[in-house]
């Protein structure tokens, strides 16, 4: 199932000059290919950024659930890994509003 | 033909018209000769209407907390303490809670900083939330300042803390046969930490903004303000994390080896 999912990918993204060219110029093709290439980095970074926080948020509140006495200190730690994992996602997207 | 140097900039870099606040126009209108005279100062041309959006916002900003201040200094009483009062006692404990979270008690030194930090980037987000301003943090240059200051700032505390000797021996890593390959990671790491600090502050608030201004072209009532509360809490909790991040690195940086 993968190795079709992937083959097909690749076909697509061999055969995508070809189905390009016909209609646009230079300048309107590299805008063509910036918001795609925008849209994929983006639905990647979030995508991972999610998983990320997911595990992030899983650990904290087994750990608060183990420990009621440390709940303080485990939030402070949620809170900043959760901006930090935050932060890359905002990465790819400041790369992708500069296109 | 106007006089004086280049024409404004129309649209900044996506093509976005660049409007001006009405605080920008009566500045522009106002006190043009004043902008470019500093301007001059840096030796960059005289522009027709020199003062941008953020500059006069941070003005504003800075405005607001010197006379909040003030007010507070003039109706400081021990025995009855009035409302600004107790609201400038909690966000002194808050950032006094955290920095003795962080550092221990040798955090008191440093209190100015952290509490002037908070304060002026929590103003600066939450400003953009009232309609007729933008916060001055949405433009790039506003978080490079104040990252710039905070490396700045831990840099010079590390420095006098523990000595220059001694504050480039942290760079070496925990034993010394590591050093050719710890000082490296060590440099890009700390080169690192102001470009994160203003990436992180400059995308949340900008982003936050353009959400807002997506969905408010799409729809309409209770899905942009639930975008606009979702900002609001962003903008708290990014202020909060700019402060807890500063902390960790003044608090690395004046780390006494036992």
């Amino acid at each position: 199932m993968t190795k079709k999912m992937i083959l097909l990918v690749m076909i697509l993204l061999v055969a995508s000059p070809m189905l390009f060219a016909q209609s646009a110029d230079v300048a309107a093709q590299t805008k063509a290919y910036a918001a795609i290439g925008g849209g994929l980095a983006m639905a990647i970074a979030s995508g991972l950024c999610g998983l990320g926080q997911g595990k992030a948020v899983a650990g904290a509140t087994e750990a608060m659930a183990r420990n009621p006495g440390a709940i303080g200190a485990i939030r402070i730690m949620l809170i900043l890994g959760l901006a930090l994992i935050e932060s890359l996602a905002l990465y790819t997207l400041v790369i992708v509003l500069i296109k | 033909m106007r006089k004086g140097g280049r024409e404004p900039r129309k649209t900044d870099d996506e093509g976005m018209p660049e409007t001006e606040l009405w605080i920008t126009k009566i500045f522009n209108d106002h006190l043009a000769g004043l902008g470019n005279a500093f301007l001059g100062l840096v030796g960059m041309h005289a522009e027709a209407r020199p003062w941008a959006n953020f500059i006069t916002m941070q003005i504003l900003v800075a405005a607001i907390i010197i006379i909040l201040a003030a007010i507070l200094r003039a109706r400081l009483s021990f025995d009855r303490p009035g409302k600004l009062q107790h609201v400038f006692e909690l966000i002194y404990e808050f950032v006094d809670g955290q920095a003795e979270d962080q550092m221990g008690h040798g955090g008191a030194k440093y209190m100015a900083y952290f509490a002037t930090i908070f304060i002026f980037i929590l103003v600066s987000n939450l400003i953009g939330i009232i309609p007729g301003f933008d916060a001055p943090t949405m433009y790039p240059s506003v978080p490079a300042g104040c990252a710039i200051a905070t490396f700045l700032y831990y840099n010079g505390v590390g420095l006098r803390s523990n000595g220059p000797v001694k504050y480039a021996a942290h760079f070496a890593g925990p034993v010394w046969w590591l050093a050719p390959l710890m000082i490296p990671i060590e440099i890009v790491s700390h080169l690192a930490r102001p470009l994160s600090l203003t990436i992180r502050l400059y995308a949340n608030m900008f982003a936050g903004e353009k959400l807002t201004a997506v969905f408010i072209s799409l729809t309409y009532f209770l899905i942009p303000a639930a975008f606009m509360g979702l900002h609001v809490f962003v903008a708290l909790l990014q202020a909060y994390i700019f402060l807890l991040l500063t902390m960790i690195y003044v608090a690395g940086a004046t780390a006494h080896e036992h």
